[in-house]
């Protein structure tokens, strides 16, 4: 009896929602309920080093083959978990699009446990600082310019590029290349798979050079 | 002290050592009109809230805050100022406050007509103020937050968070700008707003 009543008031939910007109696709699918970040939280970093390896999700290849210090591929460790997971999910989900669709090939043969372990191998791994000698230029980094209704990078961030817990990737020791071509892509809407367009937002304010000094500033920084 | 007093009862047998407390009569008095002040306010407070049904207007409809943009009314494509018919009482706006900002950054909205403000928080505690008008309340995760009012003078207002969020909350305002109803009337005719 007490099933049947919640199969009724559930039913009564999700009828309305049903109903409503389909409306557009979220720009990601991830949401960070208490779940998503205790799965996140809990996965397995040995397995993960081993999915990395070659011949374990594409055939003749490792994520090291890509993610190197030569190419314009972000750089991956010490990156945090909950960051890496959400790209996984996009990329797979098509809410984040890789040019060559690489990534999005490689993340449709990923499990929902596999992205955790991923996330959690690269979490673990120590972070590659920047040479030293960061400034900048826009003054964007530390407070933000009020006119433009821009806020600082570093109040999500962090003061030394670190990242926040919850989905704020690291900025600092990034490769340069990557972090302008990300911020282009934001800011001509290539990338949005950043919820209510917070990011997209950002970068449409930015000129390239102000894009360039930023990139500049957290690839040197240690 | 009066010496049987349930006070100086307790405190002998604590073993407390039994003193005279001295209150001065001027003292009494204020003790206890600030007594019948906290109890009166507190039997008002309770009538309110059990018979006239006076609560925090924001603790009606609860959310999950984590996945407001999969869809509902927050969904990402359901924000801002909803369309309406001229013959409406009520424009209906719909935010979004998120570390840090408010989404849409900007919204247009006419001024001597009321707007109905729904706004629910991705993340932590927000607040949301515009000055100069009496638009203010908290938007607590979990928890739609909706108030009602009326802008009876065009212009340009910021609108605020006034709870700290984070190191971002001074960044935290976006822009409400506020139109004559003639101006409002020339941007619905031009089709800006549905």
């Amino acid at each position: 009896m007490k099933g049947f009543l919640l199969s009724l008031i559930c039913l009564g939910l999700a009828g309305p929602v049903l109903a409503e007109p389909s409306s557009e696709e979220p720009s990601s699918k991830v949401a960070w309920t208490l779940e998503t970040l205790n799965f996140v939280k809990k996965g397995n970093a040995e397995n993960g080093k081993i999915l990395t390896e070659s011949g374990k999700i594409l055939t003749a290849k490792s994520c090291a083959d890509c993610h190197n210090e030569t190419s314009s591929n972000p750089q991956l460790d010490g990156q945090l978990p909950t960051y890496l997971y959400k790209q996984l999910v996009d990329y797979k989900n098509g809410n984040r699009k890789d040019p060559a669709a690489t990534m999005n090939d490689w993340a449709s043969k990923l499990s929902e446990q596999n992205m955790a372990d991923l996330a959690a191998y690269y979490g673990k791994q120590a972070a590659k600082p920047g040479k030293g000698g960061a400034s900048d230029p826009t003054g964007i980094v530390s407070v933000g310019d009020g006119k433009r209704m821009e806020p600082a990078c570093s109040s999500c961030h962090g003061g030394s590029g670190q990242g926040e817990k919850v989905d704020t990737p690291r900025l600092a020791g990034q490769k340069a290349v990557y972090l302008e071509n990300t911020l282009l892509d934001y800011r001509e809407g290539k990338r949005a798979n950043d919820i209510y367009s917070r990011m997209r937002l950002i970068a449409s304010k930015l000129s390239d050079l102000e894009i360039e000094q930023l990139a500049k500033y957290y690839s040197t920084l240690d | 002290m009066n010496p049987n007093s349930w006070i100086s009862k307790t405190r002998s047998e604590l073993g407390l050592i039994l003193q005279d407390m001295q209150i001065e009569h001027l003292e009494k008095n204020w003790i206890y009109l600030a007594t019948a002040m906290i109890g009166f306010m507190v039997v008002i407070l309770s009538i309110g809230a059990v018979f006239l049904h006076l609560n925090p207007p924001s603790h009606w409809e609860t959310i999950d805050s984590a996945s407001l943009h999969l869809g509902g009314e927050f969904a990402e494509d359901k924000l801002g100022v909803q369309p309406s018919k001229p013959s409406d009482v009520i424009i209906q706006v719909k935010l979004v406050a998120a570390r840090y900002g408010f989404f849409p950054r900007e919204i247009v909205v006419p001024a001597d007509k009321k707007i109905q403000f729904r706004m629910a928080s991705l993340d932590v505690l927000h607040g949301a103020h515009i000055p100069m008008t009496n638009m203010s309340t908290m938007i607590v995760p979990g928890h739609i937050s909706e108030v009602t009012t009326v802008f009876p003078k065009p212009g340009e207002y910021p609108l605020l968070c006034n709870e700290y969020c984070g190191m971002g909350h001074d960044h935290m305002w976006s822009k409400v700008t506020v139109l004559s109803q003639n101006d409002w009337d020339a941007r619905k005719n031009e089709g800006k707003q549905p």
